[in-house]
């Protein structure tokens, strides 16, 4: 580790810092439900570090579920437009799951490809994402077979590893280095490499993934529309989209003008998902995905063929949000086994 | 648990049906299964983890459900009543499908749950429940197991809400609604919102806001609520599957308490009983109409 480490209360004084200096602080903070979403703190002791996944994940602070791209106004003939700011002021998330800081990274590469998006890229250099290592996996979990893990530091700027009083410190960016060299005197000095290397360990210990390697699988897709391993892939799916409000990587989004009275409106853009049907349906009233089993291969398809083909990387973090909040039982890791076994077996290469 | 196998094997033999809707072991728990041969009818299995309501499958929308050919479901009391709303408001043909009830004894909230049914796992809407033996049904299975255990949440939450301010229950739900994405899928899980065309998914004119901002989150529950009185058949699908926990069943139940107090409503698995929307009484209350 080239890092450093941190104490609890020195931790906590960091909190009073950045809050006194005007950056906002967003924690996992517990709900009075006892689930735990991403929300601003005052003060470290709101902060629930290492509790498990939040609700939401933290793709929500960079593309919230609704967001004003511009508003209008008319008068006479012409139309007065006000930008929104595309600039936002310096934020720090602290405790993000490392599944969920991995996704914010994969989803940098579509936010920047064809143009890049200034509200995105906007809220990406105001934050500074401090991850700390998990160690709440549960069955559902599969980070390991998607290459990010429970001490992952991808997206991350920061990843503190907990220790017995505080946590070790590893600088993953130049930005996480600026914040550690802006507030060195909290600091302290780099951990014992052993301590580190046993504690590493002991997140993986016990895990056993419900999935293996993904690489056949993203192998075999490309050619293979039209299997019928697809035939009743999504029986028990009721097209609802927890799946991809929950999902760190999803990111659809729809583009509504919204009217303020007669003159004035707002254009926004809200999360979607391509697992409804309204999603592809034409206005001729044709449907092109007419059924479920084809909406679902699409989810499959775009994390785990298109998006690797394009940007080289997976958009799955595999941190099993989709299969703990689906009703309807679909869970990808068995959907993935399915795939894989299919592309194992001797007819199954045929394309 | 054999007798239920048994049935569904013979159902799937004789060709009286070609797909039994019911549950099977899964990855997590139990989840919805449709079989359709021998094989797959002897995984069937019905315990208290078995919460999910499978009679949204039955919905014509569902069309690789629909594909599988004639369905027997599988219902508890509860998903009984989501299959007579569909007969009353005809949405399903009473012989285009095969209702196999089975005896219940209450279920636990998250069928992905390796705990017991206990007073604090049971779901919402079990304790007290008083149709627990299907009698839509063509064929009923099991034994009655004991009552569920515990106490209604919901009353105790509904009572201290009704307890406060209309400003702190405005507050309230400012807070849970809040957190609505406006995902629908509330609405994708529900047996009763069976709409073709939603009135939220009309653009022309545009009635409820699509955005998941205050006003948007406001409309599209309230309206949803507003639709669902005295048709919700409470089997707690659209709770269980809002991706940010929003408890609509406090909302659910507290209309079909209004329906049965102003229209003597209940919902029920008797499909002639005629639900409040969708009959009219010269005595019915409408007093509140301008
Ligand atoms: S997979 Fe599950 S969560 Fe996703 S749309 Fe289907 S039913 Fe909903
Ligand atoms: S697809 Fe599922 S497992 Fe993968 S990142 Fe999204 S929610 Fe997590
Ligand atoms: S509401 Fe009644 S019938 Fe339904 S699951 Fe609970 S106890 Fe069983
Ligand atoms: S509103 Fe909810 S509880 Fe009522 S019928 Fe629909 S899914 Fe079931
Ligand atoms: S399921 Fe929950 S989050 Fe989604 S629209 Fe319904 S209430 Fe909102």
């Amino acid at each position: 580790m080239n890092g450093r480490t941190i104490s609890r209360s020195q931790l906590a004084a960091l909190v009073d810092d950045l809050v006194g200096s005007g950056v906002g602080v967003v924690a996992p903070v517990r709900a009075p439900d006892g689930r735990l979403d991403y929300r601003p703190v005052a003060r470290l002791e709101e902060a629930v570090l290492d509790g498990g996944l939040p609700r939401l994940s933290l793709k929500s602070l960079f593309l919230p579920p609704t967001e004003p791209l511009f508003s209008f106004r008319k008068s006479g003939p012409d139309v007065a437009i006000d930008s929104v700011p595309t600039t936002f002021p310096p934020r720090l998330v602290l405790g993000a799951v490392p599944c969920d800081a991995a996704g914010v990274a994969a989803l940098d590469k579509v936010m920047g490809w064809d143009y890049r998006d200034e509200l995105w890229f906007g809220r990406r250099e105001a934050t500074t994402i401090v991850s700390v290592a998990c160690g709440k996996g549960d069955a559902s979990c599969f980070c390991g077979a998607t290459g990010n893990g429970p001490a992952g530091t991808r997206g991350a700027d920061l990843l503190l590893l907990p220790l017995d009083d505080g946590f070790a410190v590893e600088v993953v960016t130049p930005k996480g280095e600026a914040l550690l060299s802006a507030h060195a005197g909290r600091f302290g000095e780099p951990p014992n490499e052993a301590d580190v290397a046993r504690r590493r360990a002991g997140l993986l210990e016990g895990r056993v993934e419900p999935v293996g390697s993904l690489a056949p699988v993203t192998a075999w897709l490309g050619g293979h529309f039209d299997d019928p391993v697809w035939d009743g892939i999504a029986l028990r799916c009721h097209g609802c989209g927890a799946c991809a409000s929950v999902c760190p990587t999803c990111h659809c989004f729809d583009i509504v003008d919204e009217p303020e009275g007669v003159t004035r409106g707002t254009r926004r853009r809200n999360w979607d998902t391509c697992q409804t049907a309204r999603f592809t349906l034409h206005a001729s009233g044709h449907n092109p995905r007419s059924v479920q089993d084809a909406r679902y291969r699409q989810r499959v398809l775009h994390k785990f063929s298109i998006y690797p083909e394009r940007f080289g990387e997976l958009l799955c973090t595999g941190c099993g949000r989709c299969s703990r909040a689906c009703p309807g039982g679909m869970d990808l890791p068995d959907v993935l086994g399915a795939i894989a076994a299919r592309a194992a077996a001797p007819a199954g290469g045929a394309a | 648990m054999k007798e239920l196998r048994d049935l569904a094997t013979k159902l799937l033999a004789e060709g009286t049906v070609n797909v039994v809707l019911g549950w099977e072991e899964g990855p997590r728990g139990v989840r919805p299964a449709f079989a359709t041969d021998a094989a797959a009818a002897g995984r069937l299995v019905f315990d208290p983890r078995c919460t999910q309501n499978l009679v949204p499958y039955l919905s014509p929308r569902r069309t690789q459900v629909k594909k599988l050919g004639k369905a027997a479901v599988v219902v508890k009391g509860c998903d009984a009543r989501a299959v007579a709303g569909l007969v009353r408001e005809t949405q399903l043909a009473r012989e285009d499908v095969v209702v196999i009830g089975v005896r219940c004894g209450g279920v636990i909230a998250d069928p992905a749950s390796p705990e017991p049914l206990s007073p604090a796992t049971v779901a919402d809407r079990c304790p007290g429940c008083n149709s627990r033996e299907p009698k839509l049904a063509d064929h009923t299975v099991g034994e009655l197991p004991a009552a569920p255990p515990g106490e209604s949440r919901r009353d105790v939450r509904i009572a201290d809400l009704e307890a406060r301010t209309a400003d702190e229950r405005w507050a309230f739900w400012q807070d849970e609604l809040g957190r609505c994405v406006r995902c629908h899928a509330c609405r994708e899980a529900c047996p009763m919102c069976f709409c073709e065309r939603c009135v939220a998914d009309k653009t022309q004119p545009q009635w409820v806001d699509s955005s998941p901002h205050p006003r948007g989150a406001f409309a599209w529950n309230v309206t949803r609520a507003l639709h669902l009185a005295g048709r919700c058949v409470d089997c707690g699908e659209c709770e269980r599957a809002c991706p940010v926990d929003i408890p609509l069943g406090l909302l659910n139940l507290k209309l079909a308490r209004v329906a049965s107090e102003r229209f003597g409503y209940t919902a029920t698995d008797d499909p002639a009983v005629p639900s409040p929307v969708g009959s009219f009484q010269k005595d019915d209350a409408q007093e509140f109409i301008l």
